[in-house]
């Protein structure tokens, strides 16, 4: 759910950033998302120029559950002007709260940061754009489930890999959007050449530990890998194509912990 | 650490370089200067054995822009080491970026065996590398006499070999002969 609030988040701010005039109606029943949304600072996060129907929400929800619900951890923006370096450390913080009967906590944590700094990180190196990303982290009643979503909103991560690849790799070029990315995460591939992209190398090997499913939104497909024996691998992966256009790259890591430690 | 060289080194505490956590590329390339600036600073010194302590967390790009680019820079040259590397997550970071940039990098742990983060030697020069771990300092010719069927020759080329891959440090030594010999050391 948070890496969905996550995507909508950036959607929206997207519109509102190329001049479109943006409304979210929320005029729904009672188990409507909207006080979730609210909880999480969905809307402090929000454009202000977005409307939101039947009214926009004051934001006190957030700030009086921030950091106090063990099972939701509220959506933190990524501010692109001014690097905060204590932005992975506060988003992991929560699993020490809520997976603390857990033998495995301490790897799960620090898995979760790696696969946090890494991603911010490329947030900062790559997206290209001046919309601030999202990172969100959710743990799920119980630990059973825990969710480590990065949001941005620049070009995709696919875009911006191809024209390198296509001098340096032309193979790996040539390759479909689902083998691209599974390679992306496997061999760890990057735009500035051999030597680098081993971050993302590194959050999948965790993950993969963790059996963690991992879901990337492109500007208009949608991958989804299910780890194997041999981790993330084409013939276990989904693939979703032509999809509204949503600018950005979006990974979500979902581990089910159930049955572990 | 009591198995560890008695050729000039030093240590370099990471954490008065960095932050409690080394997060993201250009805090690795900052960090990077500066320890850049304390290698410069100790000519002469051969091995620096890199503590980590108060050090909480390292991601791969900033172990990436960090240690491993020092050592890559300094093959062949000088060495680096890890003394006290016992977090395992830690671990892991370390040896993801050292396995990309193809730069062996030895973590010495009291009471436990020494380790080559980064790509291991190959099937062929592993022997050689065991060997130069158990002594300070080797030439090709102990190795030889301590072997079947390795000549002096073959010995020469897989230090060689060692040296050119990071995985060991050589100077110049006076031969029996009277000519002059390399001989091989371990880093750390």
């Amino acid at each position: 759910m948070t890496d969905a609030a996550v995507r909508l988040l950036c959607l929206l701010n997207q519109l509102d950033y190329s001049t479109r005039r943006v409304t979210i109606n929320f005029e729904e029943k009672k188990d409507g998302v909207l006080p979730y949304l609210e909880r999480i600072g969905f809307f402090q996060s929000l454009s202000p120029s977005v409307l939101v129907l039947p009214r926009r929400p004051s934001g006190f929800a957030a700030i009086r559950y921030r950091g106090r619900n063990p099972s939701v951890v509220e959506i933190q923006r990524i501010y692109r002007k001014q690097r905060d370096d204590s932005l992975p450390k506060r988003l992991t913080r929560a699993i020490t709260q809520a997976c603390e009967k857990r033998r495995d906590v301490k790897e799960l944590e620090e898995a979760a940061w790696t696969i946090f700094a890494e991603l911010i990180d490329n947030v900062f190196s790559h997206s290209e754009t001046p919309l601030d990303g999202f990172a969100a982290l959710q743990v799920y009643p119980r630990g059973n489930c825990l969710k480590v979503a990065v949001s941005d909103s620049g070009f995709g991560m696919l875009d911006t890999l191809r024209p390198a690849l296509k001098n340096e790799a032309p193979k790996l070029a040539a390759l479909s959007d689902v083998d691209l990315i599974v390679e992306v995460f496997r061999q760890g591939l990057s735009r500035h050449g051999s030597g680098r992209g081993c971050g993302l190398k590194g959050c999948a090997d965790k993950a993969v530990k963790f059996g963690a499913e991992l879901d990337v939104r492109l500007p208009s497909a949608r991958v989804l890998l299910v780890p194997g024996s041999q981790g993330y691998t084409p013939n276990r992966a989904f693939c979703f194509s032509d999809l509204p256009l949503i600018w950005g790259t979006h990974v979500c890591f979902t581990f089910n912990l159930t049955g572990r430690s | 650490m009591s198995r560890m060289n008695q050729i000039p080194a030093v240590d370099l505490r990471l954490r008065e370089f960095m932050d409690e956590e080394g997060w993201g590329r250009a805090a690795g390339r900052r960090t990077y200067q500066k320890l850049l600036g304390f290698v410069d600073d100790h000519p002469g010194i051969l091995i620096f054995r890199v503590m980590l302590a108060g050090v909480r967390r390292v991601d791969i790009s900033f172990a990436s822009e960090t240690v491993v680019e020092l050592a890559r820079k300094h093959r062949c040259k000088k060495g680096f080491c890890f003394v006290d590397l016992v977090d395992s997550d830690q671990r892991e970071n370390w040896q993801a970026a050292a396995l990309r940039a193809t730069q062996p990098i030895m973590s010495w742990n009291r009471n436990a065996k020494p380790i080559v983060l980064g790509p291991g030697p190959s099937q062929g020069s592993s022997d050689a590398f065991m060997f130069a771990l158990e002594r300070s300092e080797v030439r090709a010719a102990e190795f030889a006499g301590s072997q079947r069927n390795v000549s002096i020759t073959n010995a020469s080329t897989k230090f060689k070999q060692l040296w050119e891959q990071g995985f060991l440090l050589r100077r110049e030594a006076a031969a029996e002969s009277g000519g002059v010999e390399y001989v091989y050391l371990r880093v750390g």
